[in-house]
């Protein structure tokens, strides 16, 4: 068995490996949006961005080390980006870890920190773009975080253990990034007969097969890590927010 | 460290100013995206790739590689473009127009990926991420950036070391022994970037740490002559591409 993995620059064995690579995390490749497509979804994304590089900025002037914890968030995101993830269908692919860094580091953080890491995986990776940059920010830095964190929070209000609600948010936020970069592709690239909705039909369903279930497969791997966390990184949860206000249900889980 | 950034570091175009760069490998991108596709993509797919193999000296072998990656998606986003849903006739069927319109997309993403190849694989973010600032990025978040670049690379390696001791320990060989072993490293990559970030921060505020992170930039200057150069080459490929446009279209 040969190991697939641009990230070690070694081959993939076969085209099937090749393209459960590409469609592993839903980057929209360089150019493949219209100008006036990757502009606008620029335009969308840049008030999120602004907000989190804001608060992001406040934060560093009043707590200089801060600077280094970011820095660390942002490399665990890109590294959890880069783990080879078993699908439920047997394949292999990566997480997006949009899900367990809005828990972990709140959505406006993810902005910034996706936007890094996009950045870099558009440079280091060749996965995604600069001119769909704008694009795949909303979706993945933007849209997944804040509804996997929606549900995350909902889910908590309403008294769900926290590993149920890990697993709901980490799920729901790659499947957020999925319909959205299909909404994105289906916006550019109307079908000829029956519009926006068709073509929002053929890439959801071409992209489905890979999607949902590594959608379920982030999840599981989303509840595994935070359980191993809950063991050993007490601190660190308690300090980003994650056990503040739980700590009976928190010693519950813990066991 | 990851192979684009190794290819840039070892670049033949590693001392030159990342602006020169930008112009180049940017530009022929956005010449790819806002040009007609044929022949406008299609000549900016070409002057890429030689430039790239040419004077840029990039490993045929390792563009291969990083190319295939952008390729792979726009073969199955173009996929769709083929058939159409609706319409008057019948369910589904093959959409007018589709293999050339999918083709179209296909050159355009493929030009376009080659412009950014350019840059990325002659310029180490290294050399990039610093000079953000003078660009207008706000100096924490360029901080927060460049300690994420170093980190990242430390705990790939951190990563793939603990991979290799559970693949040792035989932590592969099952399904549940492999969700196990993932659950593990994702856990071990939280805890270890934030110990050495810790660290960091110990050994930072011993050296008297005010919150900037001063790094060494290697001085390079903006070169007039291949900036020129490179202006007057994209000016020619958009004048060839509308040239061009009526005879082979």
């Amino acid at each position: 068995m040969v190991p697939v993995s641009q990230e070690t620059g070694q081959g993939a064995s076969s085209i099937h490996e090749v393209l459960e690579r590409v469609c592993r995390v839903m980057h929209i490749a360089e150019g493949f949006l219209p100008p006036a497509h990757a502009i606008a979804w620029g335009v969308a994304s840049a008030p999120f961005v602004v907000h989190g590089v804001r608060s992001l900025t406040r934060e560093v002037r009043e707590h200089p080390e801060s600077t280094l914890l970011l820095g660390a968030a942002g490399a665990f995101t890109f590294v959890l980006s880069a783990l080879k993830l078993p699908s439920v269908t047997g394949s292999c692919s990566h997480p997006t870890g949009t899900g367990l860094g809005a828990v972990l580091f709140r959505p406006p953080v993810m902005a910034v920190l996706g936007t890094i890491t996009l950045l870099f995986q558009a440079l280091l990776l060749a996965h995604g773009g600069l001119t769909t940059l704008g694009a795949n920010v909303f979706s993945m830095a933007i849209a997944g975080p804040w509804a996997g964190y929606g549900v995350y929070r909902l889910l908590r209000r309403l008294d769900v253990p926290l590993m149920v609600t890990v697993f709901c948010g980490a799920f729901v936020a790659d499947l957020a990034t999925y319909c959205v970069t299909s909404v994105q592709l289906a916006l550019a690239f109307p079908d000829p007969g029956s519009g926006f909705w068709g073509a929002l039909g053929k890439f959801g369903s071409i992209f489905a097969v890979t999607q949902v279930p590594l959608a379920v497969s982030e999840g599981l791997l989303t509840v595994l890590v935070m359980r191993l966390l809950v063991r050993s990184s007490e601190g660190e949860l308690t300090r980003l927010g994650v056990l503040v206000a739980r700590t009976g249900e928190r010693a519950a889980v813990a066991r | 460290m990851l192979p684009i950034d190794a290819a840039a570091h070892a670049s033949a175009w590693r001392r030159r100013h990342p602006v020169d760069k930008a112009v180049l490998g940017l530009g022929l991108t956005v010449l790819a995206v806002g040009l007609p596709a044929w022949p406008g993509a299609a000549l900016v797919l070409v002057t890429a790739l030689v430039v790239l193999l040419g004077p840029a000296r990039v490993p045929a072998r390792r563009l291969w590689r990083a190319y295939r990656v952008p390729l792979g998606f726009s073969v199955t986003g173009a996929l769709p473009l083929l058939v159409r849903v609706g319409g008057g006739d019948g369910f589904a069927g093959w959409a007018p127009g589709g293999p050339a319109h999918a083709g179209e997309l296909l050159l355009r993403t493929s030009a376009a990926s080659l412009g950014v190849l350019l840059f990325a694989f002659t310029t180490p973010l290294s050399d990039l991420l610093p000079r953000l600032v003078r660009a207008g990025v706000p100096a924490p978040v360029v901080d927060v950036a460049l300690v994420t670049y170093r980190m990242s690379f430390l705990l790939l390696d951190s990563v793939r070391r603990v991979r290799a001791a559970q693949a040792a320990r035989l932590g592969h060989t099952t399904r549940a022994a492999a969700w196990r072993s993932l659950g593990g490293l994702g856990a071990t990559a939280f805890v270890r970037a934030f110990d050495r970030a810790a660290r960091l921060q110990t050994g930072l505020a011993g050296r008297g740490y005010d919150g900037t992170l001063r790094v060494l930039v290697p001085q390079a200057a903006v070169s007039a002559r291949f900036t020129a150069g490179s202006v007057a080459l994209l000016g020619l490929l958009a004048a060839l591409a509308f040239a061009l446009r009526g005879p082979l279209t």
